[in-house]
């Protein structure tokens, strides 16, 4: 009975050792490629003011994605 | 309990932790292996089954309405179609669209005449692995998979060009 026991807990563990698998497959990004789920109305201004401050307080990065979530690039 | 049943038990936890995430790893139709059948309704208002096409080449292109890449591949591809139809050569789109209705008329609006099949379900695309959008597969006359591509850029369709020749030849 305790061997049971310590198997169970041990599989329920070790599951989170179980190789990551996107919960999101490409073919089920219909709605996050929606262009109403991206972050900003205007891409191209962004980027300039991502430049902005990437020069001014040397923030960079972790702003935006590339591409819109079809998982093509 | 002695250590030794200790490790036992810790070994039979990891191979059962470990055999559980297998079969998420031996799903998707290997190069050399027989692409998995299935059957899906198609733009031609009538059920397509992949087996009924054996003895043909079958190149099988999983798309999306939103999907831009795929988009400017789908006219390429009936390019191809209408070049090589007569030597013995299907062309399967299948739409992983949630709105077949949708992906007809994105299909009719970009010329598109080889026929649309609608995997709203997502089962044939879920049995295939599919990894990136597009995904194109080609299969010879015995059904086997031969050439695999994920993705899209523009220049890619004269790859398929010359893996299509070969494979109508053999």
């Amino acid at each position: 009975m305790r061997r049971a026991i310590l198997i169970g807990l041990s599989v329920a563990l070790l599951s989170g050792c179980a190789r990551l698998v996107p919960d999101v497959k490409p073919y089920e990004r219909e709605q996050l490629a929606d262009p109403i789920m991206s972050f900003s109305r205007d891409p191209v201004s962004d980027q300039y003011l991502d430049h902005v401050y990437d020069v001014r307080e040397g923030a960079r990065g972790a702003t935006t994605s590339q591409g819109g979530g079809c998982g093509c690039n | 309990m002695s250590l030794s049943s200790i490790l036992k038990s810790a070994i039979c936890a990891v191979a059962i932790a470990f055999l559980s995430t297998a079969d998420a790893q031996a799903r998707l139709p290997a190069i050399g292996a027989i692409a998995p059948d299935f059957t899906l309704h198609s733009n031609l208002g009538k059920n397509l089954k992949l087996s009924e096409y054996r003895g043909q080449v079958v190149l099988i292109n999983f798309w999306a309405t939103w999907c831009g890449p795929c988009r400017e591949e789908l006219p390429q591809l009936e390019r191809q179609r209408a070049r090589y139809q007569r030597g013995g050569f299907v062309l399967l789109g299948v739409s992983v669209d949630d709105n077949p209705r949708a992906a007809q008329e994105m299909a009719h609006r970009l010329g598109v005449q080889f026929p649309v099949l609608f995997d709203a379900g997502k089962q044939v695309s879920g049995r295939y692995d599919i990894d990136a959008m597009p995904s194109t597969l080609l299969i010879d006359r015995g059904g086997v998979v031969r050439y695999l591509h994920r993705g899209y850029r523009s220049g890619v369709e004269q790859e398929y060009d010359v893996k299509v020749r070969e494979l109508l030849r053999q």
